[in-house]
């Protein structure tokens, strides 16, 4: 057997383990780094600088984390990627952040995304967009497009906290080499994090190889009495799946996935992948999903139908941005709104709360969710024949900042094909690097049938060694 | 008053331990104004709701009580808007499925059709500082009303009359208490939503009222309101008012020229709830006694009249527990009743006070009635200590000692009085039996009517007959 490829998190734990890491500088060196990772990619909206000069304890400082800016940390400042929540420092820190400490890991820093998640390519950010390590004039990806920037370019042993509520977590990590974990709704608690769309929102994570994703994965599972969607499934250690059997393994690849309107590159890579899976004992079969077609609609319509009801919240009152108390209350918070969200927020504000209106109720809002269980349906009917189903991870390789820049809101929001359908089901999902294109990396997604994140890290170790 | 239709809306705070979606307690007794918040109530980033069960079962009693049908599942919903006491800018509450629905009420002969209860969310507490809700100089919130559980109990536009609203009011607040879901000393609140049309013509909506008489009162002004606008030949516009209850006037909050949009969406933070047929059953089963079926036990247990057992258990279900615990210490029910209904609660409404919340105490009270009973004291007596007793709760005893004309000394006034009218005591002892009725009302004056007349009677014929015997 080839070996997996090398995990600077796993050489890291070797060491933790054997008493060769230096705990009194290792955390302030790391943060040295994370400010000259910065200084390249800027993929970070707080550096965590206080850990530096605070009194904890060293030693329980061992792993480095970083987290998306829409994951409450207690104490350090946590925006989303938003001018309105520019001041806010919370009170409290997520299940995820909790479940990191009490595993030995620590906060490097907070990282880059588009505001609330609103985005494919971490370029709608009111504190600036990350670079593509492989090609700074290129997009990381979003919206943890920060996540997938420091995973990609740490030359320490980190891993990445990101969420995904339509492919955020896929997105990047394709668009960066990296590998990314989105796993089944409810697995990780959302206590915590800042809603963009609540039904699909899943934190999940993105590490330079499966080992570092499987790894975060196990340290921010399980249940949590303070998510009401929390599943109820006892904490699995993800790591130990990792080169396990996956002999009688049929992996369904759908033909509405591999249309042409994916780069050709792209699917040859996936393809490639696939047919090289074989040498494991893998079978493969065509599938068909034929709603995918309507997923993006569906997907847009409940996700901005929830975000826009997410948003009222932020009103200048409590937290947050404030203004002059001018006028009377709706003068007051209309003016911050219009002053302090970012403009792609404000689309998905008035679109989401167009579609919900009543008159347009049914036939936007509630005509998404038919859709949504229709393509679940249509999953759970192909779970039925395969293990699992591989699709191309993103139809594009990561484009330029400026092809960015000439993309209409739907050309943008049709990016997401490849990953939209995935999240309105809640199935688990993992991207992995499959090749490249034109020097840049390209990704292979399989989407796992519910709770079986544990067969999507043994594929995807597999694919590690193709 | 033809062509009168009103509808309500009932919001009560419901008797659970902690808020309906987080550990916040509900119980604002000596509260400090935002001391019992958190991140869920306050609708920080990044929290989440986790539904209290015992609302829902609150809800389920509330809905089993009125005859209603009971969902067998629920959800809820966001309801939108922006408002100040909306610490999330929506509120959870319930839509497309109530908990409960189609049940009924009867008051009188009236029977009124409840269209659903649901359970939701409070907003936090508005204070207008300054002016009410027109004309304010600043408002400040109180969060601590912040996701307290609330059933809304809506009814159909059945009610004809302002009066029957209010009758309707008293008899769900006792079932309210009875059921355990609502418990004013705690300071929950009920606060009431009126709709009022004349002759099909456009709904007036009366928001906020608290206190049932306000309830009445801004009806009763609506229809004057609303008939001199007829009369006038202006059309009564569909609107949203505030009542004001220091002029007893309604004033106009906001013109509705349409529907409110609150664009609902399921919330998706909190997954369906399936309410089985088991757990409707165990509610059932677990149901306390209600106010009618109280009425029937009291006159049966008791032999009280209807009416009696209905002023105790409708008036403040607190009065029927006590009036049952003074039963248990004092086994003459018709006495008790009769001292409560007469004098008790006569002292406790001028106070504008409630049983739980008074002084008065099952132990003290049964100690007035037996000595009473027992002649320590007399009924006349007895009336104008229970008011010094209703305001201090001292133990009569007590009282009586503290009170110099508490214990008379009836011997020593008859002697006195005998002394001064010899004439009388004379007329009496020749054989003229109205002038021991003249003693008597000399005594009874002389004690300022505070002793027995009885008592009078007995000590006279004792001194009479011992000065004849001399």
């Amino acid at each position: 057997m080839v070996p997996l490829i090398q995990s600077l998190v796993k050489k890291h734990l070797e060491r933790l383990a054997a008493e060769d890491v230096n705990l009194d500088d290792f955390a302030p060196k790391v943060i040295e780094k994370a400010k000259a990772l910065q200084e390249r990619f800027s993929p970070f909206i707080t550096i965590n600088e206080k850990l530096a000069s605070e009194n904890m304890p060293r030693h329980v400082m061992k792993l480095p984390f970083s987290v998306k800016d829409n994951i409450c940390t207690r104490g350090i400042r946590t925006t989303a990627g938003s001018k309105i929540l520019e001041p806010y420092v919370p009170p409290f820190d997520a299940t995820c952040i909790h479940q990191i400490k009490n595993a030995g890991g620590f906060v490097v820093g907070k990282t880059m995304m588009d505001e609330f998640g609103f985005g494919t390519f971490a370029t709608n950010c009111a504190y600036g967009a990350p670079k593509n390590p492989i090609d700074p004039t290129r997009v990381c990806g979003g919206s943890s497009g920060g996540a997938a920037c420091v995973a990609a370019a740490a030359e320490f042993p980190h891993i990445a906290i990101a969420q995904s509520t339509g492919g955020s977590i896929t997105a990047p990590a394709a668009f960066t080499g990296t590998v990314g974990i989105t796993p089944t709704y409810g697995r990780v608690s959302r206590w915590g994090l800042i809603d963009y769309a609540n039904s699909m929102d899943r934190i999940g994570a993105i590490g330079k190889c499966v080992y570092d994703a499987a790894l975060g994965l196990s340290i921010i599972s399980g249940y949590d009495p303070m998510d009401s969607t929390s599943l109820n499934a006892p904490k699995t250690d993800y790591t130990a799946l990792l080169g396990s059997e996956i002999k009688h393994l049929r992996v369904g690849v759908p033909v509405e996935y591999f249309g042409a309107d994916v780069d050709e590159s792209i699917k040859r890579n996936a393809l490639d992948m696939i047919k090289g899976l074989e040498s494991f004992g893998v079978t493969w079969e065509e599938v068909s999903l034929p709603s995918t077609k309507y997923a993006i609609s569906a997907y847009y319509l409940i996700a901005m139908s929830e975000a826009s009801t997410n948003l009222a919240k932020f009103c200048g009152l409590r937290y947050g941005m404030e203004g002059p108390l001018d006028g009377n209350y709706e003068q007051y918070f209309a003016q911050l709104r219009g002053k302090y969200f970012g403009e792609e927020a404000k689309r998905r504000i008035i679109l989401g709360t167009y579609a919900r209106m009543s008159g347009y109720r049914d036939a936007y809002y509630l005509k998404a969710l038919k859709v949504r269980a229709k393509i679940i349906g249509e999953f759970r009917k192909a779970f039925g024949r395969v293990g699992v189903i591989a699709t191309p991870s993103m139809p594009i390789i990561a484009p330029r900042f400026d092809e960015v820049k000439k993309l209409t809101p739907v050309e943008n929001y049709a990016m997401d094909r490849m990953t939209v359908p995935s999240n309105l089901a809640g199935l688990p999902t993992i991207s992995v690097p499959s090749g490249t294109s034109s020097g840049m990396p390209t990704g292979i997604q399989f989407i796992g049938n519910y709770e079986q994140e544990g067969t999507l890290v043994a594929v995807a170790g597999a694919c590690e060694q193709v | 008053m033809a062509g009168v239709m009103i509808g309500i809306e009932v919001h009560c705070q419901l008797n659970t331990e902690s808020k309906l979606f987080c550990s916040n307690s509900n119980d604002m007794r000596n509260k400090k104004p935002n001391e019992s918040v958190c991140p869920i109530c306050l609708g920080y980033p990044g929290s989440k709701p986790v539904i209290n069960k015992h609302a829902i079962e609150l809800g389920m009693r509330i809905g089993l009580a009125l005859d209603c049908k009971i969902a067998d599942s629920m959800f809820f919903s966001r309801k939108t808007y922006f408002y100040p006491d909306m610490s999330k800018s929506y509120q959870i509450t319930q839509y497309e499925v109530p908990l409960a629905t189609e049940g009924y009420l009867t008051v009188g002969d009236t029977k009124i059709r409840i269209r659903r209860v649901h359970i939701e969310e409070d907003p936090a507490k508005l204070m207008h500082v300054g002016g009410d809700i027109t004309n304010a100089e600043y408002v400040l919130i109180d969060y601590n009303r912040s996701g307290v559980a609330l059933a809304e109990i809506v009814t159909e536009p059945d009610f004809t009359t302002p009066k029957q609203v209010h009758q309707f009011l008293d008899n769900l607040l006792s079932i309210l208490e009875h059921l355990g879901v609502y418990d004013s000393s705690k300071e929950a609140t009920l606060r009431c939503d009126a709709n009022i049309s004349l002759d099909g013509g456009e709904r007036v909506e009366v928001k906020n009222i608290t206190g049932f008489e306000n309830v009445e009162k801004a009806l009763n002004f609506e229809i004057i309101r609303q008939n001199g606008m007829k009369r006038m030949e202006v059309k009564v516009e569909r609107e949203t008012r505030h009542f004001d209850s220091d002029s007893n006037t309604t004033k106009s909050l906001r013109k509705k020229e349409y529907e409110e949009d609150y664009g609902y969406i399921f919330d998706p933070d909190l997954p369906v709830i399936k309410i089985s047929k088991e757990w409707v059953s165990s509610i059932k089963k677990n149901m306390p006694e209600l106010p009618d079926q109280r009425v029937k036990r009291f006159v049966k247990q008791y032999a009280l009249d209807e009416y009696t057992a209905s002023v105790l258990i409708y008036a403040d279900k607190n009065l029927a527990d006590f009036y049952e615990e003074c039963c248990r210490n004092y086994n003459k029910p018709q006495t008790v009743a009769n001292w409560m209904m007469n004098y008790l609660l006569k002292s406790l409404n001028w106070r504008s006070e409630r049983i739980k919340n008074s002084k008065v105490r099952v132990g003290t009270f049964v100690e007035l009635l037996t000595l009473i009973e027992n002649g320590t004291i007399t009924e006349r007596y007895a009336k104008e200590l229970i008011k010094e007793y209703v305001d201090t709760g001292i133990s009569p005893k007590e009282l009586m000692k503290k009170s110099s004309s508490g214990k008379i000394d009836l011997d020593a006034v008859v002697k006195k009085v005998l002394e001064e009218n010899k004439k009388a005591v004379d007329e009496y002892r020749s054989g003229k039996q109205e002038a021991l009725k003249f003693l008597l009302g000399r005594v009874l004056v002389a004690t300022n009517k505070q002793a027995d007349p009885k008592l009078i009677n007995e000590a006279l014929l004792k001194q009479l007959g011992a000065s004849i015997a001399q």
